[in-house]
């Protein structure tokens, strides 16, 4: 290994020691990244929902490895089985190790039994943007429900999971929704268990 | 207004909003993904990211500038300085050594102490010509542009492509002085 | 506490991108508003060029008999300037701090394009919080 400042070179990345997760970068690093990824995938579509997808495809990824890293970090490689397991997971670790806190609140929807939300007062990514008038209900936070469609559907829970602004009597600013919607399988596997 | 003394890095760093550097990892690496999905060639992505480095450059300069207080730079070498320890250390908490300087003062290398965007990531065998970091080249590029310097900004070390360092080479193009709108000659 | 009547901030070309006014006396139609960040971007180049003291960065305070105009200019060339009240405190302060939420609010927006004029809600709304008067006494410390 050759040691340069704190940058150790090893031959394969796999032998790394994986990070303890303690290092920060500026909120306005992300916020500018971020705000990139959303200029760019706007020169590649048409129409708002084929931006929200792209915006979902790209979260899912970051879904996927925050999952990987976080189980074999925090949970000794255990696997979540149950819904509740798996919703509590994302609703505070994933949530806690990505925006810094866990979410504001984790719903069971009142009308379809398979139907969750994530909530937030204002989404860590949505920060800074403002969006303008034309273009509707469109949520960046659609990122952020790729990520969470990316841990759900890798720990074995496939569901549909979208962003939704949802307004708040008294406020001006809406508050963010994650809804999750479980695929038929989840359910009836989650039935048998009991 | 009696001038406020430029702040350094690490104070600027710890008074700001920061976030874990594993979402900014992720992110970046899924921006990779994307361009790599969209545009296929290595050359292709590679323009792309210095681009988008180039766009966030031109908006992140007048952020540095708000919260350094750091006033016009004397000369080049000052400017490097001021990268190296104010810039990088603010947005992505990382230092950076100032080396290699050339007799005219124009060119020279940043040598990164840390790099956040590389966390967790190897190039495969299908992507050895990706510069993986380019963004980061872009950035520095499109903000000193904001401030009247023209530079190139290139990666001569790479430690995705096995070498043992991250070195990032500044060269002053020109500078270009402020345009006084009613010049008699026009 | 004196009052603020207005605020104007001008691209690096010399274009208004944003403009507001807090109930002046006498409002600006939006030509005239046009005009005056024209005139004021070119009074301020004309002043750098007319400085007898070398590295003049232009005008920073304009006083006049029933006005105050601050101007911040960033490296950028971007200009932040506010028409207030003869004798008005912390209006310094108040130009960087509006700066500062130009860097976050506008600049940090995917939907927002460089130079050209500003529209963003959250931008507005923290501007409007800024100039309250009781948030201007406070940036003064």
């Amino acid at each position: 290994m050759i040691s340069v400042g704190k940058i150790k070179q090893y031959t394969n990345v796999l032998e790394r020691p994986l990070s303890k997760g303690k290092q920060e970068v500026s909120l306005s690093a992300f916020a500018f990244l971020f705000s990139e990824l959303v200029q760019y995938n706007q020169t590649q579509v048409d129409n708002i929902t084929e931006l929200e997808r792209r915006l979902e495809d790209a979260g899912y990824a970051v879904g996927a490895r925050i999952l990987e890293l976080l189980c074999h970090r925090e949970k000794g490689n255990r696997r979540e089985t149950r819904l509740l397991g798996i919703l509590s997971f994302v609703h505070s670790t994933v949530w806690k190790v990505l925006f810094g806190k866990v979410a504001d609140s984790l719903e069971k929807g009142t009308e379809h039994e398979d139907e969750y939300m994530i909530s937030e007062k204002e989404l860590l990514v949505n920060r800074f943007i403002s969006i303008p008038k034309d273009m509707g209900a469109f949520n960046c936070g659609a990122f952020v429900a790729g990520i969470v469609r990316g841990v759900l559907e890798n720990a074995g829970f496939p569901a549909v999971v979208t962003a939704h602004f949802v307004p708040v009597e008294g406020q001006h600013r809406p508050r963010t929704t994650i809804l999750i919607k479980f695929a038929e399988e989840v359910l009836r596997r989650e039935a048998t268990l009991g | 207004m009696a001038p406020v003394a430029p702040r350094s890095g690490d104070v600027i760093f710890a008074n700001v909003e920061r976030v874990n550097a594993e979402l900014f990892t992720l992110t970046y690496g899924a921006i990779v993904r994307q361009l790599l999905t969209d545009l296929e060639e290595v050359d292709e992505v590679n323009k792309q990211l210095d681009q988008m480095g180039y766009n966030i450059g031109v908006r992140l300069i007048d952020e540095f500038l708000a919260k350094s207080n750091v006033s016009r730079c004397v000369d080049f070498k000052e400017t490097a300085e001021v990268i190296a320890k104010v810039g990088l250390k603010m947005f992505l908490g990382i230092t950076a050594t100032v080396t290699n300087w050339d007799v005219e003062g124009t060119t020279c290398s940043l040598i990164l102490e840390d790099n956040p965007l590389v966390d967790f990531v190897e190039l495969p065998d299908t992507c050895q010509g990706l510069n993986y970091c380019n963004i980061l080249s872009g950035v520095v590029r499109g903000a000193l542009e904001m401030v009247s310097m023209k530079t190139e900004v290139t990666w001569l070390r790479d430690m995705l492509r096995g070498d043992d360092a991250f070195e990032l080479q500044l060269k002053l193009l020109k500078q270009v002085p402020e345009e006084y709108p009613y010049k008699d000659d026009e | 506490m004196a009052a603020i009547y207005s605020l104007y901030i001008i691209n690096k070309s010399g274009g208004l991108i944003f403009c507001k006014d807090y109930g002046s006396a006498g409002k600006m139609d939006t030509n005239d508003s046009l005009r005056l960040a024209s005139l004021w971007h070119s009074m301020h180049a004309i002043s750098q060029q007319l400085s007898p003291v070398n590295g003049c960065a232009g005008i920073e305070l304009l006083q006049a008999d029933t006005f105050d105009l601050h101007c911040f200019q960033s490296l950028t060339g971007t200009k932040f300037f506010v028409v207030c009240e003869p004798g008005t405190l912390h209006m310094e302060s108040l130009l960087k701090y509006i700066y500062e939420l130009y860097t976050d609010y506008v600049l940090k927006n995917p939907f927002y394009e460089m130079e050209m004029p500003i529209r963003c809600e959250l931008f507005d709304i923290n501007l409007s919080q800024a100039v309250q008067k009781d948030r201007v006494a406070l940036l003064g410390r």
